[in-house]
């Protein structure tokens, strides 16, 4: 118990490494991918290919690969970045090509003839976007999103192989030194269970802060978080 | 660098990578269908009127979601041989992954169970079947139509999950193009052809999937 105790702190180090690196990737994966859905809307005739490609491309391949990729590939370019770079910057795409198809079914939530009758009252656009569109299809995203920030946060556990000082590597690393194995793999499985569920438990919170929550698909999405 | 180089290369590693996928389609596979029955069995208890089995699905489905499968595996790996029970790799792997879909199926599976007119139960209760009947007969077939579309994103969930077991010595897709990339010095180009087979897997399972999707409407 006290050997337990004395690993805490080391933990709770990791513990911060895992979260830095992210939440970094999500709330860059999560810009990306607003980007991404309100180009794809802005030109969707030029841009509707590139964007179903994309998303195939990313969705289709496992995190890992694309890790190796970005880390052990792209020096061939004369790309070289460290673990934690390589890490937040493929985390950060991948995320972005999930965080997109969120923006979409929100965007796509909201009905047609909203817009269109904001427009036969002379709605600008930009104001019908954001009184209209951006806070039903927020209020739909949210609860997705937090999801996807879990998936995010467990996908970082990946990094341990390309050595980032994050929790799966710091259990091992103490696994490695000390013989122990029983100690070091509970804090683990607790570590990363607290962060989701803090997570989980945030994004509820914020849920029940916007309006217009009280749709179907709300339920049905806090349901699976 | 110029092209029929590299095309030639490429093939070069095919017979070895297809070997790697292989072993990923197979372990997937096996943890779908094990995970499957092992999701049944954890919906059953998590439906059931006994609130400590109840609970007890609750803090499993807690836990094998809320935690990454790479962590999930090293337990199954490492505990057992530090406790004496030396499990292979590839078994370890089977095991962490069946789990760990056993989790998000019942789920899923629960969507389905949930779909069922209980007058559909009620009769067959009338009918003098056993409660073993009516899951496997009645409830179960259906639970399957409904929840097929499902299941399939979850086993290609499964194949991209499966890409961490070469950290547990598993000769998987993953753990081939690492072994390649250190025989061959070409990273860049081994990985992408091992990333565009998980793609071609995933691609072809979810295709399968829309094809059921539009064979059921068309039906419907």
């Amino acid at each position: 118990m006290d050997n337990l105790l004395a690993l805490v702190p080391r933990f709770a180090g990791a513990m911060l490494v895992t979260l830095e690196v992210s939440l970094i990737a999500a709330v860059l994966g999560v810009a990306g991918g607003f980007a991404l859905n309100a180009l794809r809307l802005r030109y969707a005739r030029v841009l509707a290919a590139p964007y179903g490609l994309f998303v195939w491309l990313i969705r289709g391949m496992p995190y890992l690969s694309q890790l190796m990729i970005v880390y052990f590939g792209l020096p061939v370019f004369g790309i070289t970045m460290t673990a934690v770079q390589a890490t937040v910057v493929s985390l950060a795409i991948y995320a972005s090509a999930y965080f997109a198809e969120i923006f979409r079914a929100a965007w796509a939530s909201v009905p047609r003839g909203q817009l269109e009758a904001a427009q036969a009252f002379g709605v600008s656009r930009w104001a019908a976007f954001r009184a209209i569109e951006l806070p039903q299809a927020l209020a739909f995203a949210v609860p997705l999103l937090a999801n996807q920030i879990i998936l995010v946060i467990k996908e970082s556990a990946v990094a341990s192989i390309i050595t980032v000082p994050e929790l799966t590597m710091t259990a091992s690393d103490i696994v490695a030194s000390t013989y122990t194995y029983i100690g070091p793999y509970a804090l683990l499985i607790v570590s990363y269970w607290l962060l989701t569920q803090a997570v989980s438990l945030l994004a509820q919170r914020a849920t029940a802060m916007i309006p217009f929550l009280h749709t179907a698909a709300n339920e049905a999405a806090n349901k699976a978080t | 660098m110029n092209a029929p180089d590299l095309l030639a290369r490429c093939a070069s590693y095919l017979p070895q990578l297809l070997d790697g996928a292989l072993t990923t389609l197979r372990l997937s596979a096996a943890a779908v269908f094990c995970g499957f029955f092992a999701g049944i069995f954890i919906y059953t208890m998590s439906a059931s009127e006994s609130r400590l089995l109840a609970g007890a699905a609750r803090v499993y489905v807690s836990v094998f979601r809320g935690t990454p499968v790479l962590a999930q595996l090293l337990v199954m790996y490492y505990l057992p041989s530090a406790l004496g029970l030396a499990v292979p790799g590839i078994v370890a792997a089977a095991i962490g992954l069946s789990m760990n879909t056993a989790a998000y199926q019942s789920q899923i599976l629960g969507a389905g169970f949930r779909s069922i007119a209980r007058g559909q139960i009620e009769a067959a209760v009338t009918f003098n079947l056993k409660r073993r009947q009516v899951l496997w007969h009645i409830e179960v077939p259906q639970v399957v139509r409904v929840t097929l579309p499902a299941l399939v994103s979850e086993m290609i969930d499964i194949v991209k999950a499966s890409a961490v077991v070469s950290v547990i010595s598993v000769t998987d897709l993953m753990r081939v193009g690492q072994q390649l990339s250190s025989s061959t010095y070409r990273p860049l180009e081994v990985y992408t052809c091992a990333a565009l087979f998980y793609l071609a897997i995933t691609t072809l399972l979810s295709f399968a999937a829309h094809c059921y999707e539009r064979r059921a409407a068309s039906r419907a």
